[in-house]
């Protein structure tokens, strides 16, 4: 066992919405590099009286860089929206470092490992990432500077109630501090 | 998969000729001839693609120098399904604690491999390492890592030749082209 492998830590279950997720998920094990999936929830619109419209959580935090992804592999009608986030959130919160994964990168990051055949296969289908004792991760969890917007240590996809309830708690944080819209 | 018996059939464009990679090579050697005069360096090239790039680059050094190679297991290689972690498939042949190391890569797109390298090789205690890459693909980065030297940033394309391959294939060609992507597309449904 390398000098790098010993500080792995076992890495919990963990459901993913699509399948590319699970994917890229993989790949950034097999480097070694630490990943949080859906960790924090950032408010993008609020109402008249402060009340949390829209939020949203990039799919992936890697906290040694530093870096949210988010990837937009799912049908083209959703990019748009995605970027409109995207950009909404660096705005926002033009200190969070995030990059957009298209799907092309997807693709391309297939070719390059000779998996090309699997971007058909995975196109729309729900991603599982089972756990096993092969698939783990470095790092130990912490969420950086954006703490206080949500919850890190939670690693599944959350539903739409959910999303909306920790996204009124981050505002609620954000108080008076919170950015005007 | 089944490439062309002429490769260049394969290759749709060529971004990198022979000769601009000839001088690329020269200008980059002189360089690092130049930043490291007085000392020595040891050079250690990521098999295999770096190879070709690791060849022309030593001998446009001129300080004493030391070359080591090292190999990786690559995602959805063999060594994925057995291991799903990527490993040192050959490590470095001599202790590199105490010396300035510049690490030889052919391309540096995510940073994946690149990032693990470092990590590993930081922890065998160089005075120094640098990074020199004859190829930047800047738009595929997911890990930022500072590169010392870099002969060309290329387009968000894929490319084969002198080092880089497909499928194994097309290392020996004497430029950097565009691979087809009809070429592909074929290969991975063979």
């Amino acid at each position: 066992m390398s000098e790098l492998e010993e500080s792995r830590e076992p890495r919990p279950d963990c459901s993913f919405a699509h399948a590319s997720e699970a994917e890229l998920a993989r790949i950034l094990d097999f480097y070694q590099v630490a990943w949080e999936y859906e960790p924090q929830v950032f408010p993008i619109l609020w109402d008249l009286e402060g009340n949390v419209l829209e939020s949203f959580a990039p799919d992936f935090y890697l906290p040694d860089m530093d870096l949210f992804l988010e990837m937009t592999t799912l049908q083209q009608r959703l990019v748009r929206k995605k970027n409109r986030k995207v950009r909404r959130l660096r705005e926002l919160y033009p200190h969070v470092r995030i990059k957009l994964f298209y799907a092309r990168d997807f693709r391309a990051l297939m070719l390059k490992y000779g998996r090309a055949a699997l971007v058909s296969e995975l196109s729309g289908t729900v991603g599982q990432f089972a756990p096993g004792p092969v698939e783990r991760s470095i790092g130990d969890g912490s969420a950086g500077d954006l703490s206080g917007l949500g919850s890190p240590e939670v690693p599944e996809r959350r539903s739409r109630s959910a999303r909306r309830r920790a996204a009124r708690r981050a505002a609620a944080a954000y108080a008076a501090g919170s950015p005007s819209v | 998969m089944k490439p062309s018996p002429d490769m260049k059939q394969d290759v749709a464009e060529i971004l990198l000729t022979e000769e601009e990679i000839r001088a690329k090579v020269a200008e980059l050697g002189a360089r690092i001839t130049a930043d490291y005069a007085g000392g020595e360096l040891t050079l250690v090239s990521v098999l295999k693609g770096s190879l070709p790039f690791m060849a022309d680059l030593m001998r446009q050094i001129d300080v004493p120098l030391r070359i080591d190679l090292m190999e990786v297991s690559s995602y959805g290689g063999a060594a994925t399904e057995s291991s799903g972690l990527v490993r040192i498939l050959k490590d470095l042949s001599a202790p590199i604690d105490g010396r300035d190391v510049l690490l030889v890569e052919d391309i540096i797109d995510t940073g994946l491999t690149l990032n693990y390298l470092l990590r590993y090789l930081r922890g065998k205690n160089p005075r120094s390492i640098k990074i020199c890459a004859l190829l930047n693909k800047p738009a595929r980065r997911l890990v930022e890592i500072p590169i010392d030297y870099i002969g060309f940033e290329v387009p968000d394309r894929f490319v084969v030749g002198y080092g880089l391959d497909y499928g194994e294939v097309y290392r020996n060609l004497r430029f950097v082209g565009v691979l087809r992507p009809e070429a592909y597309e074929e290969q991975s449904q063979a």
